[in-house]
């Protein structure tokens, strides 16, 4: 049976207290191949069911991977009992959750056939084959898929009912060369996003076009420079502007870690960046755009809604869960999400963007007479503080206003609140992107997106 | 659960695996969170995994679920077969052989939930009065507790048992419209028998955090040392242990191919893994071998890889006895305040926050929670300063490890300096 015919309404009656009701599956597909060979062919599905009970300022929290009727009668009666027990020792001044009722549905599972395990195999060999055949001068290549299915079905105690099927098909092509010294140098890019394996991918072949871009990156970072450490005008791709907007202030605007001492705390109503900058963590849809992590009501059972973060450079809002924003005094804003079904919800960002400006990529590389254009990121990191980084895997120096030589890899950093305020050009287009996991306590998928941006930021380097 | 798991491998012989491995582990936790400095959620999880690998016509596949269903697995067997059908003959796939039949247990069999709420409370007593500036965003300790049975088509047959606590604060300090950056540590402990305060370095880094509310630069750039202290030693360690397993080595793009027996980091570096000794390890590897306490760097020279059975058996070398992880740094002789005082000029560093290393181990990031030290003292937190270098080259020039170590329960550290960084 689907987890969207359960009908967990019927265990309302056994629901003295707020309740949160959450049966999910999470189905992981990992196949990799390193220079021909099948190193990773595992498939896992994980599932159960969850009762979140609050009851006087605390929540009682149980689990448990069966997920029949007894099952999940001792999973809401072993949470009661936790939040009953916790709140005995440990009361918490009593904090009025905001009510919620909304029914959502969605499901992002492929209507086509699915592929079996070898097709897929088989169109990663082709992708392999492809590579290996027009790249000779490679030490090692490696393509990998990951698939992940999160399917949801929640009820509340207040009535709100939601199913979603949220689905993602990323593979990630690695290249290594050589440069002259003998040294590896590495390059890799993540395609795919949203959807099934069947609905994101066409034919190996339809990869061709961005590998090749791929593998002349690859060749022009084989005689790459390091950067000048120091601060610099630099452009940000929109990959970069995406992880810009989700480590840099996403996490900052967090109800949570707002309240755990965030600065954006102390800048609501502020200006925060130049007021070419506006910021939205969306729930689902832009311009009528499916985001790529779409959220139609989170796992406290309201309906999602999108947060002005920065509006023409000023901070308006922050994300709330039920809790931060009884506490705040606005309305919840549906960024409560768990990643598996034993984890309890948090305020996680959904689809976080810079919205796009008026300005040219070619105009902006053009005004800089001596910097950076960088492309791609790897990993990146917050602080309270506002303060960032992130390593940049590919980027080009920029001289008298024409891209130069590639750059070794580098990490750039700064002050979200302070770098933003260097904004002086956007450009009109923008990217999104779901390719990475976002950690805080729970890893989840996330969405990230934006234009190119010119601004000042600390490079490290010689 | 014995049964449950003698009847999965049954199925897969049956099936027709020529090879086949069964891991089947019931798990309970347990958890107790304070969120802002008071208590705030009680959470008990019970799951049941299966783990089925299978290899046919050198085939293999591995398909996990947590359902222990006669329905669930004849399903994931079905769907095993289909998995390991459609891959590629590798003949580097295989399973551990015939070994004696063994039993491993470590640590509780159940938790103390009056020492879970003690302990946690004395905590946040402490930090409220001690800190008041410290805003204690996340609190939690918990006990997880597994039992695992462990089969294969060859013979292997073993169980383990293990019961430990875990420890993992996150904490900013803020004071007027001063904060600090994010600060955490974490432990994993075999009881609970002292304050957390005392676990992994916490009241250090709880204190040093309430310093962090007002931070300066570093007056220039320049090239000098790093004392890399045990919260942030992993970072540096991350690139060594990584390029010594399989991917990088069995691709041939590992700084340390060919290494086995030579000199690859300083003779003031040994590092094991003790996944035996440590309570925040492991009993059997991933393969299916009993994990043993393993020697990776003695005195600089690269003693183990960390190949697993397919690595070994892809590169022709040796197979390690630990999965890694459980990392121990050997102590040095020197006092860390002396260790400290031989720095000219440098970064007392506590957190990296930096991209991850190149192939070639070029790395730089963002030291976090993090002091400038001139003339061999301490002199005040730093804040956007940013150190750069090469991990390899960084190992090779460790000039001195201290007689002080911090026992993460998962890791032992000490404090270590390596000269020959750029900070700026």
């Amino acid at each position: 049976m689907s987890l969207r015919d359960e009908n967990l309404a019927a265990y309302g009656n056994r629901m003295s207290r707020y309740t949160e009701l959450r049966l999910q599956k999470n189905t992981n597909l990992r196949i990799s191949l390193l220079n021909g060979d099948v190193v990773a062919n595992a498939k896992s599905a994980d599932s159960g069911i969850s009762a979140r009970v609050f009851h006087d300022g605390v929540w009682g929290f149980s689990s448990r991977a069966e997920i029949d009727g007894d099952a999940i009668t001792k999973t809401i009666d072993e949470a009661s009992r936790n939040a009953e027990l916790l709140a005995k020792y440990a009361p918490r001044s009593e904090i009025e959750l905001p009510p919620a009722r909304t029914k959502k549905e969605s499901d992002f599972a492929t209507k086509k056939a699915r592929f079996s395990q070898a097709q897929m195999i088989a169109f990663l060999q082709a992708i392999d084959a492809r590579i290996a055949e027009r790249y000779p001068d490679l030490k090692s290549r490696s393509v990998t898929l990951a698939d992940l299915d999160m399917e949801k079905r929640l009820y509340t105690s207040e009535g709100s009912d939601g199913y979603s099927n949220t689905t993602r098909s990323l593979i990630v092509v690695n290249m290594v060369t050589t440069n002259a010294a003998g040294q590896p140098v590495e390059l890799r890019q993540v395609f795919g996003g949203r959807g099934q394996f069947e609905d994101v991918f066409s034919s190996p072949a339809a990869l061709d076009d961005e590998i090749d871009a791929l593998h002349a990156h690859l060749m022009k970072k084989r005689e790459a420079v390091a950067p000048r450490a120091g601060v610099h005008d630099v452009i940000l791709d929109s990959e970069l502007a995406g992880i810009l907007a989700h480590e840099a202030i996403g996490h900052t605007t967090e109800a949570d870690l707002v309240r755990e001492g965030s600065v954006a705390g102390d800048f609501l109503d502020q200006l925060v960046a130049s007021p070419l900058v506006t910021m939205v963590d969306y729930a689902h849809t832009r311009d009528g755009e499916t985001l790529p992590v779409p959220v139609y009501i989170d796992d406290e059972g309201v309906e999602s809604r999108d947060a002005v973060l920065i509006e023409n450079g000023v901070l308006k809002s922050f994300m709330h869960n039920k809790e931060s924003s009884s506490l705040f005094g606005v309305n919840p804003t549906g960024n409560a999400r768990a990643y598996q079904f034993f984890d309890e919800p948090l305020i996680r960002m959904r689809n976080t963007a810079i919205l796009p400006g008026n300005d040219k990529l070619e105009d902006m590389i053009a005004s800089i007479e001596d910097g950076y254009y960088l492309m791609w990121p790897s990993n990146g990191q917050a602080d309270s503080t506002s303060e960032f980084m992130f390593g940049v895997t590919l980027g080009y120096e920029i001289k008298n206003g024409k891209l130069g030589r590639a750059i070794t890899d580098t990490t750039i950093a700064g002050v979200a609140f302070d770098m933003l305020k260097t904004v002086s050009m956007v450009s009109d287009e923008m990217s999104w992107s779901c390719a990475g996991m976002c950690g805080k306590k729970q890893i989840i998928p996330v969405g990230m997106g934006g234009p190119s941006i010119k601004c000042r930021i600390h490079i490290g380097g010689q | 659960m014995t049964h449950f798991a003698e009847q999965a491998l049954d199925a897969l012989t049956k099936r027709g695996f020529s090879k086949a491995r069964v891991q089947l582990t019931e798990s309970e936790h347990h958890e107790l969170a304070a969120e802002f400095g008071e208590l705030s959620l009680l959470r008990t999880n019970h799951d049941t995994s299966i783990s089925l690998l299978g290899i046919v016509d050198d085939k293999q596949g591995s398909v996990s679920i947590n359902k222990c269903t006669h329905e669930a697995l004849h399903d994931a067997v079905e769907d095993l077969w289909q998995v390991a059908q459609g891959s590629r003959p590798d003949p580097a796939n295989d399973i551990a052989e015939r070994q004696p039949k063994a039993s491993f247990v470590a640590g509780a069999e159940v938790p103390d939930h009056d020492a879970m709420f003690e302990r946690l409370s004395e905590l946040l007593d402490h930090s409220r009065t001690q800190y008041p500036t410290l805003k204690m965003g996340g609190a939690i300790v918990t006990f997880n507790k597994r039992r695992s049975r462990f089969l294969n088509s060859n013979g292997v047959d073993f169980e383990s048992r293990r019961g430990s606590y875990g420890m993992s604060l996150m904490f900013t300090a803020k004071d007027g419209k001063d904060t600090s950056s994010f600060n955490y540590t974490g432990a994993a402990l075999a009881q609970l028998d002292r304050p957390l305060k005392d676990c992994a370095n916490a009241d250090t880094l709880m204190r040093q955090t309430t310093e962090q509310v007002r931070t300066r630069k570093v007056p220039a750039k320049f090239t000098g040392d790093l004392v890399i202290t045990p919260e942030s030693l992993s970072d540096f360690l991350g690139f060594l242990t990584q390029n010594i397993s399989d991917v990088p080595m069995i691709a041939k793009t590992s700084l340390y191919h060919g290494k086995l027996g030579a000199k690859v980091a300083s003779a003031k570096l040994s590092l094991d893994s003790r996944p035996r000794e440590l309570i925040g390890g492991y009993a059997i590897t991933g393969d299916g071998y009993p994990a043993e306490d393993t020697t990776l760097v003695d005195a600089g020279v690269l003693r183990s890889n960390l190949l697993s059975l397919y690595g070994a058996r892809k590169t022709g070398l040796t197979r390690a006895a630990t999965t890694g992880g459980c990392y121990v740094v050997e102590a040095g002789s020197t006092p860390r305040d002396a260790l400290i005082g031989e720095v000219e000029r440098g970064v007392l560093i506590t957190r990296f926050s930096g991209g991850r290393p190149n192939d070639k181990g070029d790395f730089s990031g963002i030291a976090k929670n993090s002091y400038y030290i001139e003339g061999g003292e301490v002199r005040y937190p730093l804040s956007e300063t940013m150190v750069s270098g090469n991990m390899a080259e960084l190992l090779a020039n460790i000039t001195t490890v201290s007689r002080e170590r911090v026992d993460f329960g998962f890791a032992v550290y000490p404090w270590v300096r390596a000269t020959g960084i750029g900070i700026s």
